[in-house]
């Protein structure tokens, strides 16, 4: 061996030098070396669950516009539909009480017309009463008994509004 | 630049570099002898030199190293190497960012490069426990490496009589208790682990007895004697596996050191350059397979043994 070259001192300078190598070698280059490393992978791996993150988000909001949107569509629907109803509710009441206004107007009228005509026939009744003494004082020329004559003319004229009545 | 510039510079190129090869052919020791060649005739010496004056004064009578410590060419270039590879992370670790820059990036790169090969062989969790051994033995071997090939290595040394006497570096791989060094650290580290995980039961992998306690049969018997050699077997190639270590990485180191001597004996210019790159390959290869067997063996070694049950 010692032609090869082996030489225990040298081994042993060389097992130290390795040691002392690899413990240089740990604390100076692979130590700060790998953490740093690591620390950029946690980095990107923390980037990419954060984009990830913000994208779910994004959808997550983009989702409930959505269906927010829906809802106050949905609603605004309703809204038309209760306006439309409540629209053609108020037209028919308000078609409702012109109709009975009317009618009520209607009946008013008649009855006030048919009032007035009464009241009409009556004083042509009376006129006609007074007139158709007056001329029966006349053509008779004389004096009757008042009360006699009155009884007889009502009973003309009585007469003469069932024939009016019915004609 | 236009391309018949370019297309003359690399005529221009050519043929100065087979003008320098047959300048050096000529002058090399396949035509003009060993004796006259421009360089002179390598001298290979398996031991390491001193280098100091007094100590190869004492290798040169007593045709070995004296029984201490001796600063040799050898370990010297180790230590050269030791200082580039601390000074390097040194350098490349002082100002570290998240965004890496220069040295750093470099650094980092190599680093990444080796615990991802660390991880593909040992899996995550053992890559953190492996990989600082790892790293050091392959960076250690490869710079050694591609230390001796740097110019300055031949150049370096001191003269005597015209001639050089003694280099001042030679690459530590050349010398056999580097590789040694390393094969015995690389026994303990596998050992170290081994016993660490799997406690003593570890040596129940070479230690195969108990098999005679259940023998029933001749058959048995048979099966359990083949058991037990087998057993002993990997004892042996766990202990050989240190030696194959030292002289395949010393074996390979040598080889090529002489290699390139041998060539640039032969032909001074040109001829050696494709052999310089087949040694910064050959050292890569080198350093790549002595860190990776280190770590094949010690993930072989954590794995129960048939039989065992380790959890």
């Amino acid at each position: 061996m010692a032609e090869l070259g082996f030489h225990w001192p040298s081994l042993l300078v060389y097992l130290v030098n390795f040691t002392l190598l690899l413990a240089i070698l740990y604390v100076v280059g692979y130590k700060p070396i790998l953490r740093i490393l690591n620390q950029r992978t946690e980095r990107i791996r923390g980037s990419l669950e954060e984009a990830e993150q913000i994208r779910a988000e994004s959808e997550a909001r983009q989702e409930e516009m959505k269906r927010e949107l829906d809802q106050a569509r949905q609603e605004g629907q309703v809204l038309i539909t209760q306006a439309r109803e409540l629209a053609d509710r108020y037209r028919d009441e308000e078609r409702q009480k012109a109709k009975v206004e009317a009618e009520a107007f209607l009946t008013r009228a008649r009855s006030d017309i048919e009032r007035e005509r009464d009241n009409a026939i009556e004083e042509v009744r009376q006129q006609f009463a007074d007139l158709a003494m007056t001329a029966a004082e006349r053509v008779v020329e004389r004096s009757l008994d008042k009360d006699a004559h009155r009884e007889v003319i009502e009973k003309v004229l009585q007469e003469s509004s069932k024939i009016g009545g019915n004609g | 630049m236009p391309k018949s510039t370019a297309k003359s510079l690399v005529v221009v190129a050519g043929l100065g570099i087979g003008l320098l090869f047959v300048v050096g052919f000529l002058s090399g020791a396949i035509v003009r002898g060993t004796d006259n060649a421009l360089l002179d005739k390598p001298e290979i010496h398996l031991q390491p030199v001193p280098i100091l004056e007094s100590d190869a004064k004492f290798v040169e009578e007593e045709h070995k190293l004296p029984n201490r410590f001796v600063l040799t060419n050898t370990l010297l270039s180790s230590w050269i190497a030791t200082a580039i590879l601390i000074v390097l992370f040194f350098f490349a670790t002082r100002r570290m960012s998240l965004v890496p820059r220069g040295l750093q990036n470099f650094t980092e790169a190599i680093i990444g490069a080796m615990y991802d090969f660390v991880v593909s062989v040992a899996g995550d969790r053992n890559a953190r426990r492996f990989f600082p051994f790892f790293a050091t033995i392959f960076l250690f071997v490869l710079v050694n490496a591609w230390l001796g090939l740097l110019p300055i290595y031949q150049a370096l040394g001191f003269i005597k009589d015209g001639a050089m006497e003694r280099h001042l570096l030679r690459p530590a791989g050349t010398d056999l208790n580097m590789p040694l060094a390393l094969a015995l650290v690389s026994f303990v580290f596998v050992e170290f682990w081994a016993i660490r995980i799997l406690g003593l039961g570890y040596f129940g992998k070479f230690f195969r007895f108990g098999g005679l306690l259940r023998v029933r049969s001749m058959s048995g018997l048979f099966q359990t004697a083949i058991d037990i050699f087998v057993g002993l077997l990997e004892l042996l190639s766990e202990l050989v596996r240190v030696v194959s270590f030292t002289f395949r990485l010393f074996g390979n180191m040598t080889a090529g050191e002489i290699l390139l001597l041998v060539t640039a004996f032969l032909v001074p210019f040109v001829f050696s350059l494709p052999f310089y790159g087949l040694e910064l390959l050959v050292g890569f290869i080198q350093a790549l397979i002595f860190a990776g067997l280190t770590l094949v063996f010690v993930t072989i070694a954590i794995v129960p043994h048939e039989g065992e049950d380790h959890g």
